[in-house]
């Protein structure tokens, strides 16, 4: 990414500088000022005074805060100490277990519960170990799947691969709140495979980080299976034809054709997990009681909320080392997901793919293991959708009776009506700010060929790897007492936060669409006279109006189940907060509806989802596959 | 219309360097074309005539205003894309009549100069389909009539045959070569295609590496290359190497290198002859041949080993001392591979190129 060519000499320079001055005319360079300022101001200066206030400590540059931070054991509790003794090293401090086996005596009889907690290592290592445990899970789930419905074709195959990525319509939180209900002791699935069913000798329960596992690796997945099924049906099939050709077949072909030209896609859909894992903030927050507090992003959202938005050094240092954490994976995701990369990814496909038909015995396998994958995916849907209608619901299998009243509650609660609205209304003036800045991003990253433009690429793909919770931490850094104060008005920031955290969805579709549009298109425009803004305008645009339109989608829909920055910058001024909040609100703070209003709203969402997803598939067709892969 | 001049013009793209020291002359209302193999840089170079291209050092003249550092909206050019670059989302009178609509042309007399310009080009009463609607000729015409109803000042072609089949393709010539006479506009061509250059130019330039071979008429390219490239990429033809032995008044002797003894040669470029010592490339077109021997000719015995058949002519693939030879002959001619057969060619036709 150097900005200069080197070696550069002052005649390179000039040359570079003149080729600037050529390229961009004043239409480019409004667009590029405005794009870079917003991304300067919003997103770059919150992470730089994160940075900056992480390194003060009672006013002067201190390490104060990582010293603290690394030697203090709820942070970081195993010690490594020496020995005399063979393996010479052991470690101490690891706290918890695996899985706890509780017994306990009822009215049936004494039933025994495996409860699934996971070891606590303190809230650094569980972070990464949870991040880590996850993407593993995700990827062989993705993988198997990718190849077997790239591959293979079996009856009912399309149905399934597309029920399989029904995990994309939830975010963690609306998700974590079902799967909560579904899992606990007294939850749907113990009581049917235990109580009812008796196929299980006991009850399962996960809880902690377990639990945040199982949850992200469920909702998940279907990242790293699009990711991988795109780039397994993309692979061009003369590729195994010729090594088939030359006598390699089964494992080993697998092994050293189909598998390395695939990794590209499963590596950058992995890598998008690990990313999400790290920073979610959802199911940590539905799951804490156990040790499910224990990860980075709760710990920052603990230390931020209070009622004078005052943050402490202790926050900005835990927020600086996730922050790190995540830009180290997005400089590697880089290779994969920079916009012009994902042009690259996408095309072809033009080909007849690889199809085998599978044996009956194997294709039960699969049907097994899709089914049972499927019956788990579904769990938060499922759970939402039953709680959303449910009126009271005990330890049973499907709630007392069904209602509608969760959903009336929407409309009569002045309160939650309100949320609702302000969400509405501010994932609509986001999408369009995202629309204006996002075309225009798009259209100089695909059009304008000079040195150094890869920055703003960098630059606008780069949301995809700050966590919200740090962006939320930077706001009350930087505009707490300035016109945007979240504590008069949340409205302003919020607006701001989805504009930044979102816009990649949007200019990825874009960038997409430009690529398909020929330069020569609108060079001829130009060569007929036409200004470049007049071209962009009567040729360009009118071009990508759908990739536009689906992009716009796409970030509105994430804007509405936005939680992290929407939680803690929401918390600020609960009469400006949006829905998101107000489910957080709602279930934690004891108030009535307890978790039947909240999964109607999920519920909301979760149509709005299904609506606009569907809607930019239908728009896009067949490039969209990838585009909801983030 | 106008007169185009270069000068020196030099792009560079990083380290690749496209154009070196570019220097033209396209007289007003000629049929110009730059032919060359892919990368040569004949593409970059009717880039920076339409202004796509900035260049880093020269100049371009259009008559005597300086365009160099016009940007391209304002150069009025017309130019043809070789994918054609028709919008998708427009109709054909749309697509048409942009150009006019740019220039702010009252409603009235677009719509005269569209249906004008559509008939020029035979398309009349297509003026509601959309690009997609048309067939790849259809649409070739349709991008001619996009540039050529704003009265550009140059016409800029960039391979707009090259999507074309071969019979549609040999249509589109003549007719592309009618229209610009009809129009006297001056226009660049650019192509890789030999034959499509030759029959097509009023004058080429042959460009290779960045930088231009030869300009001249195809007459006198293909008859007085003044290099080896040009006489390699332009026609057909047998190439040995040698050395100047004498320089005579019109002609000089040549020691031809694999031991195929001495020839007659005239210089390729008189103004370029090689010098007494000098190496030189000879080429002999294949149609320069003859068969049999004879007295002050210069004669070879070659080994043929293929045959081809032509239908006006066959020709004759050999070898001698290692060297290929192309050989023209009469369709009935008896000559048949595997035979050894003398030939002989006029020095006058025999042309001797310095090999720099």
């Amino acid at each position: 990414m150097s900005l200069l060519p080197s070696p550069f000499s002052f005649k390179d320079i000039r040359r570079w500088i003149n080729e600037i001055r050529w390229t961009i005319d004043p239409f480019i360079a409004s667009q590029l000022l405005i794009v870079v300022s917003v991304f300067l101001a919003f997103l770059i200066a919150p992470l730089i005074r994160i940075v900056y206030n992480a390194f003060i400590y009672q006013g002067t540059l201190s390490l104060a805060w990582f010293y603290s931070i690394f030697s203090d054991p709820f942070y970081i509790s195993p010690r490594i100490s020496l020995t005399n003794e063979f393996p010479y090293i052991a470690i101490e401090g690891i706290k918890g277990s695996l899985y706890k086996v509780i017994t306990r005596q009822t009215d049936s009889g004494i039933e025994t519960i495996i409860l699934l907690t996971g070891y606590d290592m303190g809230v650094i290592p569980n972070t990464i170990l949870v991040a880590i445990s996850t993407t593993v899970l995700s990827t062989i789930i993705g993988f198997v799947f990718a190849f077997i419905f790239a591959r293979y074709k079996f009856p009912g195959a399309e149905p399934l691969r597309i029920l399989l990525l029904a995990p994309l319509l939830s975010t963690p939180f609306v998700g974590a709140i079902g799967l909560k209900k579904m899992l606990t002791s007294t939850g749907v699935i113990n009581t049917l495979f235990y109580d009812i069913l008796r196929i299980l000798p006991f009850k399962i329960e996960p809880s902690g980080l377990m639990a945040v596992i199982i949850v992200q690796t469920l909702i998940f997945y279907p990242i790293v299976f699009l990711n991988a099924y795109t780039s397994i049906i993309n692979i061009d099939p003369t590729m195994e034809e010729q090594a088939e050709n030359m006598g390699a077949s089964g494992f080993y072909l697998f092994r050293t054709v189909t598998l390395p030209l695939s990794l590209p896609g499963v590596e950058a859909g992995a890598l998008l997990v690990f990313i999400l894992s790290l920073e979610d903030l959802g199911t940590p927050i539905v799951f804490r009681g156990t040790n499910a507090e224990k990860v980075l992003t709760y710990q920052i959202f603990y230390r931020l909320f209070t009622p004078t938005g005052y943050v402490t050094g202790e926050a900005t240092a835990l927020a600086m080392i996730l922050l790190t954490l995540t830009i180290v994976i997005f400089l590697v995701v880089r290779k994969y997901v920079s916009l012009r990369r994902y042009a690259m990814l996408t095309k072809g496909g033009i080909w007849r793919p690889r199809v085998r038909k599978l044996s009956l015995k194997v294709t039960i396998l699969v049907y097994i293991a899709a089914f049972f994958t499927l019956f788990m995916a579904l769990q938060p849907h499922i759970g939402v959708l039953l709680l959303a209608f449910a009126g009271e619901w005990g330890p049973t299998l499907l709630p007392g009776y069904f209602t509608l009243d969760n959903f009336l509650v929407l409309f009569s609660d002045p309160d939650v009506f309100r949320s609702i609205m302000n969400s509405l209304i501010y994932s609509s003036v986001a999408t369009l700010l995202i629309i204006l800045l996002g075309v225009s991003a798009a259209y100089i990253v695909s059009r304008i060929e000079i040195k150094g433009i890869e920055m703003l690429d960098a630059l606008v793909t780069l949301p995809i790897a700050i966590p919200g919770i740090v962006i939320a931490t930077g706001y009350f850094l930087i505009f707490l007492k300035t016109p945007l104060d979240p504590i008069v008005n949340g409205a302003y920031l919020l607006i701001i936060s989805y504009t930044i955290r979102k816009f990649p969805f949007t200019v990825r579709a874009v960038f997409s669409g430009f690529e398909q549009v020929d330069k020569a298109l609108e060079e001829s425009a130009i060569n007929l006279g036409a200004s470049r803004a007049r071209a962009f305008f009567t040729i360009s645009l009118p071009l990508v109006f759908l990739n536009v339109l689906a992009g716009g989608m796409l970030s509105f829909i994430y804007s509405m189940s936005e939680v992290s920055t929407g939680i803690v910058i929401g918390d600020a001024n609960p009469y400006t907060a949006p829905m998101t909040w107000k489910m957080y609100d709602i279930l934690f703070k004891g108030l009535t509806g307890g978790l039947f209003v909240p999964a109607a709203m999920g519920v909301i969402l979760m149509g709005l989802q299904f609506i606009m997803i569907v809607g930019a598939n239908l728009l896009l067709r067949k490039r969209a596959t990838a585009l909801i892969g983030v | 219309m106008v007169r185009i001049k270069t000068v020196n013009i030099v792009k560079r793209f990083g380290n690749f360097v496209a154009l070196r020291g570019v220097s033209l002359e396209i007289k007003d209302g000629e049929f110009f074309t730059i032919l060359g193999p892919s990368g040569c840089g004949k593409t970059t170079f009717l880039r920076s005539i339409a202004g796509f291209e900035r260049v880093d050092e020269g100049k371009i003249f259009f008559d005597d205003e300086d365009v160099t550092y016009l940007p391209p909206h304002k150069r009025n050019t017309g130019m043809v894309f070789q994918n054609y670059a028709l919008w998708p989302h427009m109709t054909v009178y749309d697509n048409i009549a942009y150009g006019l609509k740019v220039r702010k042309v009252p409603k009235e007399e677009i719509d005269k100069r569209v249906k004008e310009v559509l008939k020029m080009v035979h398309l009349e009463g297509m003026e509601k389909r959309t690009p997609h609607q048309l067939s790849g000729g259809q649409q070739q015409r349709v991008a001619l009539a996009r540039a050529l109803v704003i009265n550009p000042r140059v016409l800029l072609l960039d391979e707009p045959l090259s999507n074309l089949d071969a019979k549609l393709r040999l249509e589109m010539r003549a007719e592309l070569k009618r229209l610009q006479k009809q129009l006297g506009i001056t226009t660049i061509y650019v192509t890789h295609d030999q034959e499509e250059a030759m029959s097509i130019s009023d004058r080429l330039a042959v460009m290779d590496i960045g930088v231009v071979k030869q300009v001249g008429t195809p007459e006198d390219i293909y008859n007085r290359p003044s290099d080896a490239f040009v006489a390699n990429f332009i026609g057909q033809g047998t190439f040995i190497k040698g050395n100047v032995l004498e320089i005579h008044d019109d002609k000089m002797l040549i020691e031809l290198e694999s031991g195929l003894g001495k020839v007659y040669a005239v210089p390729s470029d008189p103004t370029n002859a090689p010098k007494e010592g000098e190496t030189v490339l000879v080429t002999i077109r294949p149609e320069n041949f003859e068969l049999g021997s004879r007295k002050d000719m210069n004669n070879f015995e070659i080994d043929v080993y293929h045959v081809s058949f032509l239908g006006s002519k066959k020709r004759v693939q050999a070898e001698a001392n290692g060297i290929k030879f192309l050989v023209d002959v009469d369709p009935d001619a008896v000559v048949s591979a595997g035979s050894r057969v003398k030939v002989w060619v006029d020095p006058r036709y025999t042309l001797a190129i310095r090999i720099s």
